[in-house]
């Protein structure tokens, strides 16, 4: 049978060649299922599966049924996704060389509470810091050398690859830079990275700021997935004496909803849990749609945790608002067409019982929500409408 | 001369009867106040431009609670802002470059500060960098995190003007409210202009023997219209008499005496007649950020008429309707409710609005919008005196128009979500 496969899986072709190896180690016929057996027995992940989404569970999901317990524990080093990632980092890593940015990388990414471009911003500071170039050309081959092998580390992290980007383009267009001798621009660089983790706490305080008019007394707000920027949202709704409450979808798979409702019960929000079939049966009920968003992409759509284009395509069926919470360093040159335009970033999926090695499981962790079902992105920038990402983006890029 | 502070009281008495009829010559008056405001305030040597936004946001704040529904009051302010802070920008970089060059002359024509040789750019890009452009992802790195956008903060120019030191600055505190009048002139104007600029377009929107629909009246609709007809095309319009104040009578009268085609129909026949109609041209009241449009009550329902038969829904608005804010639950907080005397004659049903009678308060209710709200999924294009631009586009006309620190005219920031003006 033919079926169609997107331009990614022809890029990989010399990757599948490499596989049946790891395939006769277990009798079944695709390696997917293979690889979500082995998920079920033994803690180890297969190497394709997405660390950017295994790192996130970790952080924000809750995977076993004891989850208040494990919340406490937060981002313990014994989880199973900071076991598979610190063991790539030491192979990559660990060919004698003092000093490897993909190690700084995962050492911020581990912090519960710094995101994802930050943590690679981070890295290439300390890229920076460690290099012994004696000028501005040398210094930006080197961050290039290794802000591509920080992409290449983990190609499905869309915060990894714009906060690198973004950071390469302050590196080599800044005006500012050219007309400093190179030792203080050097230092001037490290600063201005060392604060990018302020840039981006306070980038969440702006969004919250712009949004808290969006949230009116008595409204109903669906989330789905746990997101920093959606808290920050809602706990200044909540400093700010309104009144509304809140829907949280569970999330699957790593169940971050859960997370979510957690902290929103601390902060005395009436919430509902919902799973995420609920969804369109729920939907008459509630005023606005909102999510984060693992990156924003150029045309304007989001994409986000798996079940987001269900909740927007159902809530734009019954015209309610879809808003998106995002920092506008997840701003992301892509350009996906359809869901099959983007690698697929895997997760494994618990689905308590083991599945027979013949069933084919879809594991992908996220999806792409294009920008007609989107209303406004709230973003540091501003509040803005789809648009206005290609227009910032072209801006900065070209 | 006139006091300014009872010039702004007569405004402001206007305001609140509603006695200024259209957001045109609402918007042109407040141009013109704020401008004897401008010229009569003292400015002190130091923070010039601070003082002049102090005295605007102040008259400001109060002429837009005298009407939080007619928005070009608050653009217009927010305009005159804006020109404030860029033509103090424009000046500071002049001063700068100059000091930099150290041939300091104080009349330096305000034109060709463009193509001057300035050696230190990063300097002047530093300098601008702060006021006036909108945050952006290129600034995110750049600036310090503090000045990033907090946009509540009043602007940052004149604090950076002011430490700026310069030999001139009696000149330059003489120059700068010279040149802010000056501009402000200009944005009068624009706005007595803008009427014509929209016409002009005419032609190239409405062709040979096309069939228009049209709502109530408005007089950019009539000018452009009788500008096609100038123009030599023949086409026929469709006047839907815009209930309850009728003034569709009256935009059919105008077009017949002007020599077009016209018919009148009622505005519940408006479903009816769309699928022989061309395409819709109407008015606005205000444009709101994300391209919706506040327009006169019954366009909802022509729109949505549009969108089923995919007839093009153009909307023709000045720039001074544009408005930065966006649309928080228009229908309630961006409408007013008229007389309803507009629609009722009182003898007829006094007895069901009597008072008196039974339980106290009155079996019948009259409600009477002024406005409609149609979301920006259902307007097809905007014609505005700079050109025809998509719905999406409105923010880029915004970000041109506005700085965004002015997007909050209120300075107590607890009123602002009551009332959004």
């Amino acid at each position: 049978m033919w079926r169609r496969s997107a331009s990614f899986i022809l890029d990989r072709g010399n990757d599948v060649v490499s596989k049946p190896d790891s395939i006769t180690l277990s009798p079944p016929p695709t390696y997917q299922s293979s690889s979500m057996a082995d998920t079920l027995q033994n803690p180890n992940p297969n190497p394709k599966i997405s660390a950017y989404y295994q790192t996130r569970a970790a952080h924000h999901g809750v995977v076993t049924s004891d989850w208040l317990a494990q919340a406490q524990e937060a981002a313990g080093p014994d989880s199973p996704g900071s076991d598979g990632r610190s063991n790539s980092a030491a192979d990559s890593g660990g060919g004698g060389r003092p000093f490897s940015v993909i190690d700084e990388f995962n050492n911020w990414r581990q912090q519960p509470d710094l995101a994802e471009a930050v943590a690679a911003i981070r890295a290439l500071a300390a890229v920076i810091r460690a290099s012994e170039a004696t000028t501005m050309m040398e210094l930006e081959i080197e961050l290039k050398k290794a802000s591509d092998s920080l992409k290449l580390g983990d190609t499905t992290s869309i915060s990894l690859t714009a906060g690198c980007d973004l950071f390469m383009r302050y590196v080599t267009r800044t005006s500012a830079l050219e007309y400093e001798e190179f030792n203080s621009a050097k230092s001037r660089l490290i600063e201005r990275a060392e604060k990018f983790g302020e840039i981006s706490y306070k980038a969440r305080r702006i969004i919250a700021m712009l949004s808290q008019d969006f949230i009116f007394d008595g409204c109903t707000i669906l989330v789905h997935g746990f997101s920093r920027v959606v808290l920050e949202v809602l706990k200044t709704a909540v400093q700010n004496k309104k009144v509304f409450r809140v829907f949280c979808t569970e999330g699957r798979p790593d169940r971050s909803g859960l997370r979510l409702s957690n902290e929103l019960a601390k902060l005395d929000v009436p919430v509902k849990l919902l799973i995420d079939s609920a969804v369109a049966y729920t939907m008459d009920e509630v005023d606005m749609v909102l999510v984060g968003a693992d990156g924003v992409v150029e045309s304007g759509g989001i994409i986000n945790l798996m079940g987001t284009y269900q909740i927007a395509l159902v809530a734009h069926c019954m015209s309610k608002p879809v808003y998106v919470a995002a920092e506008s360093y997840k701003f992301a040159r892509l350009y996906p067409l359809g869901q099959k335009d983007m690698a697929p970033a895997l997760r494994p999926i618990d689905f308590g019982v083991p599945i027979p090695s013949k069933v084919d499981v879809e594991t992908s962790a996220r999806d792409y929500t294009p920008p007609q079902y989107l209303t406004l992105l709230f973003t540091d920038l501003g509040v803005l409408t789809p648009s206005v990402v290609s227009d910032e983006l072209i801006q900065l890029y070209l | 001369m006139p006091d300014v502070q009872a010039l702004v009281n007569e405004f402001l008495f206007k305001l609140k009867k509603r006695k200024i009829e259209g957001s045109q010559a609402t918007a042109r008056q407040t141009a013109v106040l704020l401008r004897s405001v401008i010229s009569q305030q003292r400015i002190p040597y130091t923070h010039q431009a601070a003082a002049l936004i102090d005295a605007v946001k102040a008259v400001g704040e109060r002429l837009v609670l005298a009407n939080p529904v007619e928005l070009a009051v608050g653009n217009i302010i927010r305009r005159v802002l804006h020109i404030i802070r860029e033509e103090d920008l424009s000046l500071t970089s002049v001063a700068m470059a100059g000091l930099d060059l150290s041939a300091v002359s104080d009349d330096e024509d305000e034109t060709d500060q463009d193509d001057h040789p300035v050696l230190s750019a990063a300097a002047v890009a530093a300098a601008s960098r702060n006021t006036l452009r909108p945050p952006s992802l290129q600034t995110l790195l750049e600036d310090l995190p503090d000045s990033a956008a907090v946009p509540h903060s009043s602007s940052s120019g004149g604090d950076s003007e002011g430490k700026s030191k310069s030999a001139d600055k009696s000149s330059r505190s003489r120059k700068l409210k010279h040149d802010v009048i000056e501009a402000v002139n200009e944005l009068i104007e624009d706005i007595d202009t803008c009427h014509e600029q929209i016409a002009e377009q005419a032609v190239e929107h409405i062709h040979q023997n096309e069939v228009i629909l049209t709502l109530g009246s408005s007089r950019t609709v009539l000018e452009f219209f009788c500008a096609a007809k100038e123009k030599k095309r023949s086409f026929r319009v469709f006047v839907a008499e815009g209930a309850p104040r009728y003034q569709g009578h009256l935009l059919a009268k105008e077009l017949v005496a002007r020599g077009l085609q016209t018919t009148l129909i009622t505005d519940s026949a408006v479903f009816a007649m769309i699928s022989r109609v061309n395409m819709v041209i109407v008015g606005a009241h205000a444009v709101m950020a994300n391209g919706g449009v506040i327009a006169p009550v019954g366009l909802n329902m022509v729109a949505l008429a549009a969108q089923r038969h995919a007839v093009p829904f153009v909307v023709l608005a000045g720039s001074h309707k544009l408005c930065p804010l966006y649309p928080h639950n228009p229908e309630v907080l961006l409408n007013e409710l008229r007389s309803p005397s507009e629609l009722l004659d009182f003898g007829e049903f006094s007895d069901c609005m009597d008072f008196g009678s039974g339980t106290g308060s009155p079996l019948l209710h009259v409600v009477n919008p002024t406005f409609d709200y149609v979301p920006p999924k259902l307007v097809s294009l905007f014609i505005t005196d700079t050109g025809g631009h998509n719905p999406s586009y409105v923010y880029r006309l915004i970000a041109d128009y506005y700085s965004t620190d002015d997007l909050v005219l209120q300075r107590k920031p607890a009123s602002v979500n009551s009332v959004q003006t």
